[in-house]
């Protein structure tokens, strides 16, 4: 049974995987404009060059071929190069990918971490001065655009303080602990963006989840076992309420690689959301279409990961 | 209950120990140095995607490739006309049809091999056998180089050319480098994707270290021919948020910032310890007309042939309303379609000959030609009898267009023309400008040094191809023809003012904008920068890498690169950390003391 249900699954994010590889390729030529166009004026390019250009990438064959080459191509993990460097895709991606698992990491784990605390001790004391703070402030930080928060930031402990730096991944001197302490300084207010912008989302359904479970019957045949509160909180209560905070942070995790445009965009950190905001300007389809397959099949992924854990973590659902 | 405590703090106290070590021996390694390496750091909003020369396309790479790379004969820096480079002198013969010349001696690439003019011979036949598109149109077809002398490059054209006097835009490379990519079965796309770290150049700085989306490292061309720089490297620092940026500068961790925008002046110019650059207008915002034919199904305003409309047209709107209100302190209002960086060639329009904002006089203008003003405010064409109506595209890819569009549809608006305005994005206005789809638009030209690029797009030939609204005029192409035949340069000079005050006289565009590029530096970190062209030139090399060769640093502070060592807020995070894990574990011991009582 088990088994049945995790190959359906499985059947299931292969299919969307197809799904998301051909929307992809169309998705970004309906975009008004030409990519090479874009180069024209600005490079003093002739029509003939222009020509030149579009047959040098293939995008002067007729849609539906260069469609069976991105298949092709994709298929054997090539991506092609990019219209804008002429550099691999898989290149370019290979370098933005680390600064954004560090940054979206960082930045989703603290969120995660102090969210669910703050959740777990706002709802177990319902009304108290700490539940009403952190809600408030929770609600204020999740409706705050991350943008104007990360800009915020910037100028006030970077630009008036000069407490860190105003952007970037390093400052491309220094080597071992230096280089670190260097990446670390520079990532405090990109991760505090990312922070303070996720964290109310699992600040409220962590709460959310606890009030439901705390006036259960087996939560109250805790107490009258005699176990302690912080015992009933911590074996009972907190376990039972955790499970769509778990989907949540799965999810969350599955998009650590999409990056997180904004901020990546704000603080001139080299990640793949600063990536995506190049190459949608440009229209670099071909990197472009990486990057939305790699966001997506970790999205897939992640969906995929948190079936199979349901089934451990909640038997029903097999059942279901 | 005290092991516990004394184990915490030890643990804590390590850690410190460990981290203070590790900021010791950075400290030390620095005063071991034999001496401080000197960096100039510079801010740029765009990226260098690809350090490969063929591959150069944003503002920083070819920023980039001037700093590394001399073309045979440079722009001046004082109006970008020719200059001596890698080659002293160019002296033409037979018509001007063959040019002989005198190559520098004692020249060597950045590896220490030598450079002699075959690098050039090979420079541009490679260019012309591989037709990469920014390059190919500097050598007339059928060009042959002839190399009899390390020192002699005989240029020869089958017509008479002043090409090597433009001079050609073309950065000479190494034959030992790049000869091996010359077979004719390697592609422009093998050639592009070429790894070129370290860059072989004969410039002053040589690209050393790129890190993609983050910064790259020039380091000191030890074999550089010229006067040798201050700086041992240059790092290009790439922003994303022009706020970024100027935090930056404002905070020192940048020298010199790249590609600001007009918006951000006020915060600048109010810092003692920042000097601003607008740089001479190198580009300039365009109204073009539409006047048909570039596709069966462009449909424009009929009465835009007329020149009475176009002038009428004109005369409504402010120019300089449109820079104070768009582009404050940042701008010209626009004259001429030769850009006035290219000093030589810019004609200034003699006060007479001025079309004057005059809306009063445009409407007289446009009663007087038989178009009457309808009920709803909208002049009718006499000739159609159609209400003057115009579709106005504005470019997403030049600053201030939609702004200007807006301000340019309530001039019109008052002498009875209905402009309706269509923000777009620059692929879009692609795709317009060649169906020609539109009656006008607003969009933007930045041409070469050389106006014969710029004066071609106004050309008959142009229609369906580089031009705006196909305009054709046999007088204009007459004069076209005769600059390009004509080789005293003084003479040409005349011509080209002479085309200028041609456009501006027949309105087939309107140059509405001279639109200043803004640069910034700290004058307390970086002293002795020679813009180019002239003293309102730039800063960063756009056409010529002098700035960066003159360049020295304020102070022996700013001289040398600030150790990282551990940021202020380590420690304090530590000295939190210890903190709270101490207390964290007293209590949990003193917990477990009363549960073992």
């Amino acid at each position: 049974m088990r088994v049945r249900y995790l190959l359906r699954k499985v059947a299931w994010a292969f299919v969307t995987l197809f799904f998301v590889l051909a929307v992809n390729f169309f998705l970004f030529r309906v975009m008004p404009g030409d990519p090479v166009a874009l180069l024209a004026r600005s490079q003093r390019l002739s029509p003939d060059a222009i020509e030149q250009q579009r047959a040098l990438f293939g995008l002067d064959q007729p849609l539906i071929q260069q469609f069976g080459t991105y298949v092709q191509q994709t298929m054997s993990f090539r991506f092609g190069s990019s219209l804008l460097s002429a550099r691999p895709v898989t290149e370019i991606i290979g370098s933005r990918v680390w600064p954004t698992v560090l940054l979206v990491g960082v930045g989703t784990t603290l969120a995660v971490v102090l969210g669910l605390l703050a959740g777990v001790k706002g709802g177990w004391a319902r009304d108290s001065k700490f539940d009403r703070g952190s809600l408030y402030g929770s609600l204020l930080l999740y409706a705050t655009p991350e943008g104007w928060l990360g800009m915020l930031l910037l100028i006030v402990f970077a630009g008036t303080l000069g407490w860190f730096p105003s952007g970037g991944y390093s400052s491309g001197t220094g080597t071992g602990i230096e280089h670190v302490t260097d990446v670390l300084n520079h990532l405090v207010l990109p991760a505090l963006t990312l922070t303070l912008g996720y964290i109310g989302q699992y600040m409220i359904v962590m709460r959310s989840s606890l009030l439901d479970v705390k006036d259960e019957e087996y939560v109250a045949t805790a107490r009258a076992k005699g176990l302690t509160d912080p015992m009933v909180r911590r074996r009972h209560a907190v376990p039972n309420a955790f499970l769509p905070s778990f989907t949540l942070i799965v999810l969350s995790f599955g998009f650590v690689l999409g990056g997180a445009i904004v901020v990546e965009t704000v603080f001139s950190w080299p990640g793949l959301g600063q990536l995506t905001y190049q190459a949608i300007e440009s229209q670099d389809f071909p990197v472009l279409q990486a990057v939305f397959l790699l966001t997506s099949f970790a999205v897939i992924i992640a969906n995929l990961v948190a079936d199979v854990a349901y089934t451990f973590l909640d038997p029903r659902i097999e059942e279901a | 209950m005290g092991r516990l405590l004394k184990g915490a703090v030890t643990t804590a106290a390590l850690a410190l120990v460990v981290l203070a070590g590790s900021t010791g021996v950075g400290a030390a390694e620095d005063t071991a140095s034999p001496a401080p390496t000197t960096t100039l750091r510079v801010g740029v909003m765009s990226e260098i995607n690809n350090p490969n020369l063929w591959a150069v396309n944003t503002v920083a790479e070819w920023e980039a490739v001037t700093l590394q790379y001399d073309m045979m004969r440079k722009f001046s820096e004082e109006d970008l006309t020719a200059a001596p480079s890698l080659a002293e002198s160019c002296e033409p013969s037979e018509g001007s049809r063959v040019w002989t010349c005198t190559i520098r001696s004692g020249v060597k690439w950045s590896d220490g091999e030598p450079f002699t003019a075959r690098d050039i011979a090979f420079t541009y036949e490679f260019v012309m056998e591989k037709r990469f598109p920014y390059f190919r149109s500097y050598i007339p077809e059928g060009t042959t180089f002839e190399t009899p002398d390390d020192q002699t490059l005989i240029w020869r054209s089958p017509e008479p050319t002043f090409a090597p006097d433009i001079p050609p835009w073309i950065y000479i490379v190494p034959e030992h480098v790049w000869g091996k990519y010359a077979d004719p079965s390697i592609d422009v796309k093998e050639i592009k994707a070429a790894d070129v770290l370290p860059v072989v150049s004969t410039g002053p700085y040589v690209m050393t270290q790129a890190t993609a989306g983050q910064n790259w490292t020039f380091t000191k061309n030890p074999y550089f021919w010229g006067d040798e720089p201050a700086y041992d490297s240059i790092q290009y620092r790439l922003f994303t948020t022009p706020e970024a940026m100027v935090q930056a500068l404002r905070q020192g961790e940048i020298d010199i910032a790249d590609e600001l925008t007009s918006d951000l002046l006020p915060a600048l110019e109010k810092e003692s310890n920042i000097t601003v650059q607008k740089v001479t207008p190198d580009c300039w915002v365009n109204l073009a007309f539409n006047f048909g034919g570039q596709a069966p199904e462009s449909d424009p305003l009929p009465a835009l042939q007329d020149l009475t409309v176009r002038k009428a047209i004109a005369m409504a709107i402010d120019k300089q309303s449109i820079v104070d209100k768009v582009y404050p302190d940042a701008a010209a209002p626009g004259e001429t379609i030769v850009r006035p960086l290219s000093s030589y060639w810019h004609l200034d329009i003699p006060d007479d000959q001025v079309i004057p904002f005059d809306p009063d006089a445009a409407n007289q203008m446009l009663d007087d030609a038989g178009y009457t003003m309808g009920s709803d405010g909208v002049r009718v064409d006499p000739s159609t009898g159609e209400p003057l109506t115009m579709r106005l595209p504005v470019s997403g890819d030049t600053v201030g267009s939609e702004g200007a569009g807006k301000l340019i549809a309530g001039y019109l608006g008052k002498i009875g023309i209905d402009v309706t305005v269509q923000p777009v994005t620059g692929g879009k206005m692609y795709d317009i400008q060649q169906t020609g789809d539109f009656d006008g638009y607003i969009w933007y030209w930045c041409g070469d040094p050389d106006p014969d690029y710029q004066l071609s797009v106004f050309t008959s030939d142009q229609c369906g191809d580089l031009s705006d609204g196909c305009w054709q005029d046999a007088s204009y192409d007459a004069l076209y023809r005769k600059q390009r035949s004509t080789f005293d340069q003084a003479k040409r000079q005349q011509i080209v003012f002479e085309m200028q005050q041609y456009v501006y006289d027949q309105i087939p565009a309107i140059p509405l904008v001279y639109p200043n590029s803004i640069e910034a530096y700290r004058n307390d970190q970086v002293t002795d920068l020679t813009p180019a062209p002239g003293a309102d030139g730039y800063l960063v090399p756009n056409y010529v890498y002098t700035s960066y060769v003159t360049a020295q640093p304020a102070s022996a502070t700013a001289a040398s690169n600030p150790s990282n060592g551990l940021p202020p807020w380590i420690w304090a995070l530590v000295v939190v950390a210890v903190a709270v894990g101490g207390f964290a574990i007293y209590k949990r011991s003193g917990r477990q003391s009363d549960e073992e009582g």
